[in-house]
């Protein structure tokens, strides 16, 4: 009895290791993938952080791309989380409609600051070269070539 | 919508324990219930690990899953053999598990490691002399210490302080290593043969112990780091002139290393007496086929040394090539991760650090599994993370602990660009 389960149970469990071994290359993959992604993504704007990394505590990325509707903030489920606790649970609202971007502030509570100015409830359309202020991080607007034209 | 998910991999990590303990369930009457705690205490071992780091925060998320598994699938293998060590191997895997956990939030908190640089050969020299003193050989060679009811193997230790002291070296005089590069000699060039002094006095400890492997192990990742980090060919030279130099004599004047190379090129000379242990093992790799024999119907009991140094063979028996073959795969992928976090850490001394690690993983595993299936001669040291014994097992994840350590780093996640930049400047 015992030797049947064996023999059969042997093929799923060297599978079930295989199936982790995969598991695990494909997350190595999306890694590999979005480092490509953000060094090809030259055509799309995007923020650019001009903070020295290496004097903030929690993990930043050096540049995030601008999407539709890419939310930042301090939750989890926000498009681009950052664990700096000056910036609000949902802080911040990236829009691109017509061409061109747009932020806009959700209520944060530390505010959001395009070159020094507060933004109140409206959104803001960024131009290229603008310095945005999120909590203690400071970014500066790359517009690509798609929103330029 | 998507219909099919894709596996989590701690999913993965309990389904073979759970496959795994409920064979073993089945193996034997009078059924055990013993061995299903045993299964559920490591799958809460590793499911605990796992979700500290991912809800702290605590950097790479692979490292502790890829040796999760391994030591999973090695505690399976050991309870298979031998119950009492399967479960001794389940304790000090828990025992690891707190070091792991302990050297990554020591080597966090206290910023003194790389300014230790003449500490590490005297820690070395200290534990060689204390298991000279107190030590006791088992097997023919005299590198345990017994406190009480533990016996430990200070060897173990001395791995890693060989990469702290090497990294450290490194750290302390990269402007002057960075000038070096003619093929002549110079001045400057005496903090190298420092470096070379140090880095032979700890594999002349080894030899003395006549930990072999260990030596071979150091050397390799001594000659990794010089070729990675030190643009000089001469003393590369001069290195691998010495290192064939003592290869050469230990095979003609040390016996025991003698035997070793005879029974790796020929072991069916004398099959019963010096090439049984690589026979044996060969036998066990070759019946196992491409799917193994199944957990519990193979015989590994027949090889010598099979829960240390010949688990692989037992692996390849049971398992079959193609868990032998996955259990190099984890391995490749861990040395991918190791070498991974090196990349984007920017501190010389991290660098090193985290590079020599994982070479040391990397050799670890290549002269034990090329041993063993006859690829090199057998030199006998262990399988980090699977095979038997709380040294091992303990070192291998504080290695990783700081490993992890390294990954979390505020500067750890630095893009390559900026790197370059760096380095431009």
């Amino acid at each position: 009895m015992f030797e049947i389960f064996s023999s059969l149970l042997k093929y799923i469990f060297i599978s079930v290791i295989y199936l982790f071994i995969f598991a695990i290359i494909r997350m190595i993959y999306l890694d590999i993938y979005s480092m490509n992604a953000r060094r090809s993504g030259q055509n799309l704007p995007y923020i650019k952080l001009i903070n020295r990394r290496d004097s903030l505590e929690m993990k930043v990325e050096e540049s995030y791309i601008l999407d539709n509707n890419l939310t930042i903030g301090r939750a989890m489920g926000n498009r681009i989380t950052i664990a700096d606790p000056f910036l609000s649970g949902q802080h911040a609202v990236f829009d691109i409609s017509d061409g061109s971007c747009s932020l806009k502030d959700l209520g944060s509570t530390n505010g959001t600051f395009v070159n020094g100015k507060k933004l109140e409830n409206a959104p803001v359309v960024l131009n290229d070269g603008d310095r945005i202020r999120i909590g203690q991080l400071d970014f500066i607007y790359v517009a690509g070539l798609e929103v330029q034209k | 919508m998507r219909v099919l998910k894709y596996p989590r991999p701690v999913e993965m990590i309990v389904l073979v324990n759970a496959i795994g303990f409920g064979l073993l369930f089945f193996y034997k009457k009078p059924y055990d219930y013993f061995i299903l705690i045993a299964g559920l205490s490591v799958i809460l071992l590793v499911g605990f690990g796992y979700f500290a780091i991912r809800k702290a925060k605590l950097g790479d998320g692979y490292l502790f899953l890829i040796s999760g598994m391994l030591s999973s699938i090695g505690i399976i293998m050991l309870y298979r053999l031998d119950r009492e060590l399967g479960f001794k191997q389940i304790v000090w895997f828990g025992i690891s598990i707190a070091a792991f956990f302990a050297s990554y939030f020591l080597y966090r908190r206290y910023q003194v490691w790389e300014r230790l640089t003449c500490y590490y050969p005297a820690i070395s020299l200290f534990l060689f002399v204390a298991t000279l003193l107190f030590g006791r050989s088992i097997n023919g060679a005299k590198n345990w210490i017994f406190i009480g009811k533990f016996s430990i193997q200070p060897s173990e230790c001395i791995k890693i302080i060989f990469v702290f002291f090497i990294a450290a070296f490194f750290n302390k005089y990269k402007e002057e290593f960075k000038e070096l590069t003619a093929l002549r000699f110079k001045k400057e060039d005496i903090k190298l043969y420092i470096l070379m002094s140090g880095a032979y006095m700890h594999l002349g400890l080894m030899v003395i112990q006549k930990e072999w492997g260990t030596a071979l192990l150091l050397f390799l990742v001594y000659f990794m780091l010089v070729y990675v980090l030190i643009n000089n060919r001469l003393f590369m030279l001069i290195n691998a002139g010495m290192a064939s130099l003592g290869g050469i004599g230990g095979i003609l004047f040390v016996s025991h290393i003698k035997v070793r190379v005879d029974t790796w090129l020929n072991p069916w000379k004398d099959i019963a007496g010096k090439g049984y242990q690589i026979t044996q093992s060969l036998f066990a790799i070759g019946s196992g086929g491409f799917f193994g024999t199944g957990i519990g119907l193979g015989r590994p009991d027949f090889i010598p040394e099979v829960n240390t140094d010949f688990i692989f063979s037992a692996i390849c028996e049971e398992m079959g090539i193609f868990g032998g073959v996955a259990i190099v795969l984890l391995y490749f992928i861990l040395a991918y991760r190791g070498f991974k976090i090196a990349l984007y850490t920017v501190e010389n001394f991290t660098k090193t650090l985290a590079l020599g690690l994982t070479l040391l993983f990397g050799f670890q595993t290549f002269i034990i599994v090329g041993g063993v299936i006859k690829l090199i001669p057998l030199t006998g040291i262990t399988l980090p993370f699977i095979s038997y014994g709380g040294s091992s097992l303990i070192v291998s994840f504080i290695a990783l602990g700081i490993l992890q350590a390294i990954s979390a780093g505020p500067a750890a996640y630095v893009t390559r660009k900026e790197k370059l930049d760096g380095e431009s400047k």
